[in-house]
């Protein structure tokens, strides 16, 4: 038999795996900023630039994109090479990939402090950032399916299967969710509005999770887990049904996020049943990675690369049965909004993505530079106070999303709410928080450490770019089509595995978003609800660039208790004009939907100066600069005419009045504050800011009392 | 040996769980999760989460004992249907990729069964709800909720128990007053100032009322708000005796002269 030579590509590999550690530092050290500025705002410094809603986003986009996203690469590209028995399809499209990464975390880190955003989580990006995410995500692709058509093996190895469906999984749901109108070079609308916004946006959201955080994870760990272990996989058999199934699954569960929300019940249910049926596929994924270890569990004791995997695989497990149970209306009914939900996202983020990724490092690093772990001592240090870190994060965190929960929805005997000062339940969970921030500085100090000790691996090994292999050509496919055997076939067929991949994860997402475009009676209109005046409009882009909707849902739910809180419960027709959509998903301050009208003017302006004037204790951050800065207006026109374009029904020839109307109403708001001994020019953002918060939610109101 | 024992019993509880699964699955009734249902959803999740562990443990430490087959054993070989870890070489395929090795086990049984069951469980949660109709959608479980709540106001109304702007009168025992003065420094200092010497809101130790100064008009502006000019609400936080309360205070602030006081707003009215 003929055998190649060629060499695999390490060097791609090193680039990544730096990227990793660097960015996991960052992005770890940014959330443990913000989970201090919970209790403590004044870390901001004063200053808009660290302000907690511009710095969550870095913080999730760093944590997801920068730190899980190298990680991605790092692992795809060594393992892919190995399991196809091929050099990577193209060094070029290697470096593109890996520094058009680079200058996506960058370009999102300079815009999302500056407040240039979408709003959308995990999806924040402007439009011209989300066109290079979209080019380099294709650069991947298709350097990861030119390396499967021209691998030297047979067939494709389970791992690659994960690879391909997170190819083309994230490559649809980025550029559905990313449809947007351009404004500006740097202001974009979502082209959706409202309850389609909603439902886009989270069948976006709840994917990212499963086939940028799950999907390429598991491919990992189909590789690097049997690899640490040499063990055989458990179960080929297993492999398939959960591969098929988690796929096929994943995608319609997205609208368990918008339970109790105004999207049409049919679709909450499928959210609902499809979160329940997913709870196996994903425990199939974990069984096989433990199982795996049947056999090798006397080793796990000594290893600490095994050690992470299994807690890294235990996680997931935690996680994805946690999901299910979360997706149920009557548990989410009480953990949506609370920080429950942070802590079933951290059991995943921290455990699962973090701890498979310490694990993958700790056994790569020593094998690209030929060389043993400088310090196993210093690893099992990690270990430890990684889980405690762990721990102490998650634990403090079910504890206060349930109490607060509780507190929102108690009465009195005389059926009043019993906490109807929101701060009052902010302030009960202040210990958790503080718990919160230590046990992320615990997780921190672990990949300080770890970095320490991979750098010093690398210092005492000698790195080879180029690694030498040799295998024999894979000549003609021979493999047929047989009963029994189809899904062996199917493994030989790369593109045609990529394709069926892609039908498999295109109709759930289907069959939810489509019809709520396509069925009127799914969102019914609401004749008193009006466009945005202009100066609404521009407040509400500064509340957008504040990202207000980082602590501050849009969304009363239809209970008593909120309703009694709040106000009329949310319905879909009063967002058609929302593009985006600003629901939010964490009430770390109270729900803002129904705001408008029931503070005056005054008390908005003195809370916006210093929150804790108007709410003594409260834990909202100042926002100063929105009494100093001027209301950049020069784009109202082209902002009236895009939402024109997107059905909102503003007159033809309304950009021309724009201007003089959007000063009218300025002039009243001032002279109403002028009134209460507050001098302020018509032409600052509080003033669009205060006129957008009192229109919040108040349209319905004109309704009601003509219903009366 | 022990040890194993007592693993048994805990594994016993976690497949009691995973068959009750379904009964709080199906839960929907009430959306408030009282107290009771959230503890016995965690504590089933904790039972739950201690069980896997334990179970893991149990697995793996299978090879060990060999000797005795126990009715616990079997019902475990059932489940799993796994065979011994020594006969894994039959089980071997042929596949080899860098190196990793593929075995040809069987998916377990307990496995298949709960994924089955789990789209009978989804079928028959869309029927319900959306067939037959049987189960609440959440603007009847909305409706419901506030059904409760008015017949249990209406109770209370009967009773004579809440006052309202009509019956209220002015407390004046010490321990009234001063909860009046607790809820006001709480609710009202931030805009009436901490004596009431009036801030964004009016001054209360002046003469000049601008909605009256009678309790029933005190209590009557407290309870519905003054919206246009910033006075919220504040029926939904304060209960009818507490409102009672502040106003009582509030009377009790006339005269008081403290510093800083806001200039007079609204009518003059005489006192004796």
């Amino acid at each position: 038999m003929n055998v190649e030579k060629f060499n695999y590509d390490n060097q791609i590999v090193k680039l990544f795996l730096i990227a990793t550690i660097v960015w996991g530092i960052v992005g770890l050290l940014v959330g443990v900023i913000i989970a201090t500025q919970l209790y403590i705002p004044e870390l901001n410094l004063g200053l808009s630039f660290t302000t907690f809603g511009r710095l969550r986003p870095l913080h999730t986009n760093a944590a997801i994109f920068a730190f899980v996203g190298n990680a991605i690469y790092t692992g795809v590209y060594y393992s892919l090479q190995r399991i196809t028995k091929a050099r990577m399809f193209s060094d070029v499209l290697s470096k593109i990939n890996f520094w058009g990464w680079q200058l996506i975390i960058v370009l999102a880190a300079v815009t999302l402090v500056t407040g240039i955003t979408t709003s959308k989580e995990y999806a924040e990006l402007e439009w011209p950032i989300d066109i290079l995410i979209a080019l380099v995500w294709v650069v991947f692709g298709v350097n990861m399916i030119g390396t499967l058509v021209k691998r030297r093996e047979k067939h494709i190895y389970v791992a690659a299967w994960f690879y391909i469906s997170t190819f083309v999984t994230v490559a649809v749901l980025h550029i559905g969710n990313s449809i947007e109108l351009p404004v500006t070079f740097l202001k974009s609308y979502s082209v959706y509005a409202g309850v389609q916004d909603a439902l886009v946006q989270w069948w976006y959201g709840h994917n990212a999770v499963a086939f940028f955080l799950t999907t390429p994870f598991l491919g990992l760990m189909y590789y690097f887990l049997p690899k640490a272990a040499n063990r055989p996989i458990f179960s080929y058999k297993l492999s398939i049904l959960h591969f098929w199934t988690l796929i096929f699954i994943y995608i319609w569960a997205g609208p368990h996020h918008l339970l109790y929300s105004a999207v049409p019940n049919w679709a909450q249910s499928l959210g609902t049943v499809f979160s329940i049926m997913l709870w196996m596929p994903s425990w199939g994924g974990m069984l096989n990675g433990l199982l795996t270890l049947r056999g090798a569990w006397d080793r796990v004791r000594d290893n600490p690369v095994l050690k992470f995997f299994v807690i890294g695989v235990t996680a997931y497990g935690m996680s994805t049965f946690e999901g299910p149970m979360l997706s149920l209306k009557n548990v989410n009914a009480l953990a949506h909004f609370t920080d429950w939900i942070l802590a079933h996202v951290h059991v995943g983020t921290l455990g699962w993505n973090g701890f498979m990724t310490f694990g993958m490092l700790y056994w790569l690093v020593p094998k690209l530079w030929k060389t043993d772990l400088y310090s196993k001592k210093l690893a099992n240090v990690h270990f430890w106070i990684g889980t405690l870190g762990m721990v102490v994060w998650v634990i403090p965190m079910w504890w206060s999303g349930i109490t607060q929960s509780l507190m929102w929805k108690e009465f009195t005997p005389l059926g009043l709410l019993k906490y109807p000062n929101f701060l009052e339940t902010v302030l009960q969970i202040v210990p958790m928080y503080i718990m919160r921030s230590i046990g992320g500085l615990l997780y921190l100090t672990g990949i300080l450490i770890a970095s320490y000790n991979l750098f010093k691996t690398m210092g005492k090994g000698s790195f080879t770019a180029e690694e030498a292999a040799e295998a024999a050509p894979r000549g003609p496919v021979t493999e047929k089509l047989q009963y029994g055997m189809i899904h062996r076939y199917l493994e030989s067929k790369a593109i045609l595995f990529t394709v069926l991949a892609l039908v498999a994860i295109l109709i759930g997402g289907l069959v939810e978003i489509i019809p709520t475009y396509l069925v009127k009676s799914n969102i019914p209109t609401i004749a008193s609800v009006k466009p945005y005046t202009p100066l609404e409009l521009e407040g509400r882009d500064i509340y957008i660039s504040n990202a207000c909707n980082s602590c501050h849902s849009q969304l009363v739910r239809p209970f008593r208790s909120e309703v009694e809180r709040y106000g009329e419960y949310s319905k879909a027709g009063e967002f058609v004009y929302d593009h985006p959509f600003l629901w939010g998903s964490k009430r770390t301050g109270p729900d803002l939907h129904r705001i408008g009208k029931k503070y005056s003017n005054m008390w908005h302006y003195l809370h916006m100066e210093n929150p804790r004037s108007m709410s003594p204790g409260s834990l909202m951050p100042p926002y100063p600069w929105l009494l100093e800065n001027k209301l950049d207006d020069s784009n109202l026109k082209a902002k009236i005419s895009a939402m024109r374009t997107l059905g909102v029904p503003y007159e033809e020839g309304y950009e021309e009045v724009a201007h003089a109307e959007m000063a009218q109403q300025a002039e009243t708001i001032v002279n109403d504050l002028l009134d209460n001994g507050i001098v302020v020019e018509p032409d600052k953002e509080i003033v669009a800011l205060i006129a957008y918060l009192q229109r919040l939610g108040t349209d319905i109101k004109a309704e009601v009392a003509e219903n009366k | 040996m022990k040890v194993i024992k007592n693993f048994n019993v805990i594994a016993v509880i976690f497949l009691l769980f995973i068959l009750s699964s379904p009964i709080f699955a199906e839960t929907t009734a009430e959306s408030g999760g009282g107290l009771e249902s959230i503890i016995k959803i965690m504590v089933a999740v904790t039972a739950f989460l201690v069980a896997v562990i334990m179970w893991l443990v149990l697995v793996y430490s299978e090879k060990s004992e060999s000797a005795e087959e126990s009715g616990f054993r079997k019902l475990m070989q059932m489940l799993n249907q796994r065979p011994s870890i020594d006969d894994e070489q039959k089980l071997l395929l042929d596949h080899d990729f860098d190196g990793i090795k593929e075995l040809n086990n069987k998916i377990p049984p307990w496995f298949m069964a709960i994924f089955y069951g789990s789209m009978l469980w989804a079928a028959y949660y869309m029927v319900d709800y959306h067939i037959l109709g049987s189960g609440n959608v959440q603007e009847d479980e909305y409706a419901a909720e506030v059904q409760v709540a008015a017949m249990e106001r209406e109770i209370l109304n009967k009773s004579g128990a809440l006052v309202n702007e009509e019956t209220v009168t002015v407390l004046d025992d010490v321990a009234a007053i001063a909860s009046g003065k607790e809820i006001f420094i709480k609710n009202c200092a931030a805009c009436h100032g901490m004596n009431g010497e009036g801030l964004v809101g009016p001054n209360f130790t002046d003469d000049y009322w601008i909605h009256g100064n009678k309790i029933n008009d005190l209590f009557k502006t407290i309870k519905y708000g003054v919206p246009q000019k910033g006075m919220i609400s504040w029926q939904a936080q304060l209960d009818p005796t507490q409102m009672q309360e502040v106003a009582s205070y509030i009377l009790t602030l006339r005269g008081t002269n403290p510093p800083n006081q806001k200039a007079p707003e609204g009518d003059l009215y005489t006192y004796e």
